[in-house]
């Protein structure tokens, strides 16, 4: 167990989630693969800790704030998913391109 | 063993991911994300962080409950029976991802890491905790606060009527000066007209 | 002091009766009379005093007037003869004319006159020369408001203003060769070139004003002015002038050699050609103007052979005769109304005192020994005599034909008329203060004959200071004499006879009257090519210099035109094409913002990639 393969984990994970946020339409899945992505993150700090710098918890501290990253993502992507469902019925990321140009 | 049960958690924590965006059903989908999440939290807890792959496997069973209720609200597709097409820009997204994953395994390879520092003997969730408590204190003020932004501005763009939608901008008048009749609640039903 | 006196005075007074104009008129004649008076007085006491006077004018050169014997004998003269036809000038010019005008322009050109004939420098002499000049032109034009008279005076002015341009060319070489001053009486002593230019072109002065071959025609002219201006200008002062100049610069003349023979020539050549001129005359003024011309020739001729004795003597004696026979016939031009020798036929019978003087005067410009003006010509001749037998002829032929003229005129006006005209017209009588001057000039015009006597001949040679006049053998004398009397006696009964015949005159030749076609070959030679040159220069202004400011400013505005079609359109191109760029840059740079989140992830990997290998690549 070495370091390069967690952190090949990780980008694989990281990889993955990218793939997701970027070629899904609905905004939940969108948000799956935000997820993912960081659970890449995540995977990535804990192998940086206990290979690197067991001897301080810093990199931990990197995992909690990660996590709460995550727990944010979730919170605010359904919120503004219902406020578009309400509003266009819709839960599709194409159209809501009202900032275009 | 541990080498073992890494590969294989690993592998199939990508696996998982992958299936994520490949089934049509939406609860196998949040289902298949937890179990890339269980997947990936394991090789965490080899490592000796038992604190943190705790928490993960806990947080990520909740969220995956929520988003499943959420996902069957919104898409309506409990058994993939209806097959749709939720990709776009597939092949420009595989390619990036591709991209993305062989630069990144690449560099995790040839860097020349530092070697790992001394060791301590202590509990690392013992010294997560007193470093948060200490050093770290403001990092997790700031993820409170955070947190209570978010809550509150969830809150503000999912409901549909608030307390100046009902009284406007004076929240003492009264009776309340509504523009929807018939009460609390959203759009009108069918029931008591007034 | 009394020759500033004699100067200053005059030009005061002049000074004062010009400003005032026509509000002095009335006291215009007294008080011109009262300063010719005085200044005949001053005259003689400086002829006696032999003073000098000088002011600071230029750096080196001072304005400088002396008296010597010439100039005193000049100043006299000219003193009694402006006080004569100052007298003469207060009937004749009557009240309504503009007599302030009159008499002050006479008192500045006394003034000048007297300026000229003392001046001791060449400076000091063009001043008063050209003042004389300025002011002959305005007495010649006094009428100017008649046709014609302002043109003669033109004439006269520019004919005399053109010779003067050899006064300056004489001053210009004087300076040139650092004559101490200008100094006329050391002429002779400068370097030679200079000194030979600069007495030729004196003398070409002298010959322009004194109305020598070819400039005579101007005095034709000049006879359009008032009879007190003939009398005085164009007898005694101004055409006397160039001849008292050419007097004064005698030795400078002998000096260079050659310009003595020449001046003489133009001399004795004038004296016999404007004598045939003044022969052949229908108008008694004109054939004066001619006779004037003709014995300011003796003069010039007298200065060119050396004779100054007999040049000084000519010049006093012509002045009283010649003045004379102006006035009396200024006098009968007021009073009868004409000039014309025909119609003047018997004037001399009903104007006694007139015709008297006039008679006298006539026969002493005939040269009727002992006459003045035949002991003049006598003493120019004995001093031509030995320089050039030809000379001497031509000069004796001019004698003869002065001897004609005058007995044509003397014919003429005591011949009784062919019928009685009627009372109103021949009966004008002349003022007294006009007959008053003539009988002194009579009795000077005899008198003065007096000069050539020997022992007052000596006296005057000493005056003059120069060497005793060489006196000629007997039989000169008594030949000019007997030609003389000849061809008076001969002349006056021709005319007399022809007159009495067919009211005709004698010798009335076209081309002789008309002053040998002087001025139409003038007219030919300078005038004409002068005027052609002007009109060239005219066209040049117009055509090209003026052109060439309008052309200027159209190659300016075809330029700019060019300038704005080619090169502003390639500057506007370019602005527009760097303003095209940015707008089309700004359209592009709105093209990623699409709006879809998933386009911008996308752009935002590929920034974070190109940053990452940056940052690699770097370390």
């Amino acid at each position: 167990m070495i370091l390069s393969l967690y952190l090949i984990l990780a980008a694989g994970l990281f990889a993955v989630g990218l793939y997701g946020l970027l070629s899904q339409q609905s905004i939940v899945m969108i948000m799956m693969g935000i997820e993912l992505a960081i659970n890449g993150v995540i995977v990535a700090a804990a192998a940086v800790w206990y290979f690197i710098v067991p001897g301080s918890p810093d990199a931990q501290t990197v995992v909690l704030v990660a996590m709460t990253a995550m727990a944010v993502e979730m919170g605010m992507g359904f919120a503004v998913t219902t406020a578009i469902f309400r509003a266009r019925d819709v839960d599709m990321v194409d159209s809501a391109s009202d900032l275009k140009g | 063993m541990d080498a073992i049960a890494f590969g294989v958690c690993s592998v199939g924590s990508i696996a998982a991911g992958i299936t994520v965006f490949r089934v049509a059903s939406m609860a196998r989908a949040t289902f298949a994300l937890l179990a890339s999440f269980v997947l990936a939290a394991v090789p965490i807890l080899l490592l000796g962080l038992t604190y943190l792959g705790v928490l993960v496997i806990l947080m990520m069973v909740m969220e995956m409950m929520i988003m499943v209720v959420f996902m069957l609200m919104y898409m309506m597709n409990p058994a993939g029976l209806m097959p749709m097409k939720m990709v776009h820009n597939n092949r420009v997204s595989t390619i990036v991802a591709a991209v993305v994953f062989v630069v990144l395994a690449v560099g995790a390879t040839v860097t020349p890491w530092p070697h790992g520092g001394r060791r301590s003997n202590a509990d690392p969730t013992k010294a997560l905790g007193l470093d948060v408590m200490g050093p770290h204190m403001l990092v997790m003020v700031i993820i409170g606060l955070v947190l209570f932004a978010t809550m509150v501005s969830a809150i503000v763009l999912a409901s549909a009527r608030g307390r100046y939608d009902r009284y406007g901008d004076d929240l003492r008048v009264r009776p309340p000066q509504d523009p929807v009749q018939g009460g609390l609640g959203g759009r009108r039903r069918g029931g008591l007209q007034r | 002091m009394p020759l500033v006196l004699l100067v200053m005075l005059p030009a005061a007074a002049a000074v004062v009766l010009l400003l005032r104009g026509r509000r002095t008129d009335a006291a215009a004649p007294a008080i011109a009379v009262a300063v010719a008076v005085i200044d005949l007085g001053l005259a003689i006491v400086a002829a006696i005093a032999r003073p000098s006077a000088e002011v600071t004018a230029l750096n080196s050169i001072p304005g400088a007037v002396a008296v010597d014997g010439l100039a005193a004998i000049a100043m006299v003269t000219v003193a009694a003869v402006f006080l004569a036809v100052v007298v003469f000038a207060c009937g004749d010019i009557g009240r309504g004319e503009a007599r302030s005008r009159f008499f002050g322009t006479m008192l500045l050109f006394v003034a000048a006159m007297f300026v000229t004939v003392t001046a001791v420098n060449i400076f000091t002499l063009l001043a008063a020369w050209e003042i004389m000049g300025a002011t002959s032109y305005a007495l010649i034009g006094f009428w100017w408001s008649e046709p014609g008279k302002a043109r003669s005076g033109l004439i006269a002015f520019i004919t005399t203003r053109s010779a003067d341009v050899g006064m300056y060319v004489a001053a210009g070489a004087a300076l040139a060769a650092g004559a101490a001053g200008l100094n006329l009486a050391r002429l002779d002593e400068v370097a030679g070139g200079w000194r030979d230019i600069a007495l030729a072109g004196l003398a070409l002065a002298a010959l322009g004003k004194s109305a020598q071959l070819p400039f005579s025609f101007w005095l034709s002219h000049a006879m359009a002015g008032p009879s007190p201006v003939s009398a005085l200008l164009h007898s005694a002062a101004m055409v006397a002038a160039g001849g008292y100049l050419l007097l004064r610069i005698e030795p400078g003349i002998t000096a260079t050699g050659w310009l003595g023979p020449v001046v003489a020539w133009i001399g004795a050549l004038t004296a016999l050609l404007l004598g045939a001129v003044a022969v052949a005359q229908r108008d008694l003024k004109q054939l004066l103007a001619a006779s004037t011309c003709s014995q300011i020739g003796f003069i010039v001729l007298a200065a060119g052979v050396g004779g100054v004795a007999g040049g000084a003597t000519q010049f006093v004696a012509h002045a009283a005769v010649k003045s004379l026979l102006f006035l009396v016939a200024g006098a009968w031009l007021a009073a009868l109304g004409t000039k014309n020798l025909l119609r003047l036929r018997g004037a001399a019978r009903t104007h006694p005192v007139a015709g008297i003087t006039f008679t006298v005067g006539a026969l002493a410009l005939g040269g009727l020994p002992p006459l003045s003006i035949w002991v003049a010509k006598d003493q120019i001749l004995s001093a031509a005599l030995p320089a050039s037998t030809a000379l001497y002829t031509v000069g004796l032929a001019a004698a003869a034909l002065s001897a004609a003229y005058s007995a044509k005129a003397l014919a003429v006006i005591w011949t009784r008329p062919a019928s009685v005209a009627p009372l109103d017209v021949r009966a004008g009588r002349i003022p007294v203060s006009e007959l008053l001057p003539l009988p002194a000039l009579a009795i000077a015009a005899t008198v003065l004959g007096v000069l050539g006597v020997p022992p007052l001949a000596a006296a005057w040679s000493r005056t003059l200071g120069t060497p005793d006049a060489p006196t000629s053998p007997p039989w000169e004398f008594a030949m000019s004499a007997t030609l003389a009397v000849t061809v008076i006696v001969l002349v006056v009964w021709w005319q007399h006879r022809r007159l009495t015949r067919s009211d005709e005159l004698v010798a009335d030749t076209a081309w002789l009257r008309d002053w040998l076609k002087m001025e139409a070959g003038i007219d030919v030679i300078v005038v004409r090519p002068i005027r052609a040159l002007s009109a060239w220069c005219s066209r040049f202004d117009d055509r090209v210099l003026s052109q060439a400011v309008t052309t200027v400013g159209s190659a300016v505005l075809r330029l700019s035109r060019v300038v704005n079609a080619r090169l502003e359109w390639a500057i506007a191109a370019a602005v527009a094409f760097v303003a095209d760029g940015a707008r089309r840059l700004a359209t592009a740079a709105v093209r990623p913002q699409t709006g879809l989140l998933h386009q911008y992830y996308d752009q935002a990997i590929v920034g974070m990639a190109v940053l990452v290998a940056v940052f690699i690549l770097m370390r």
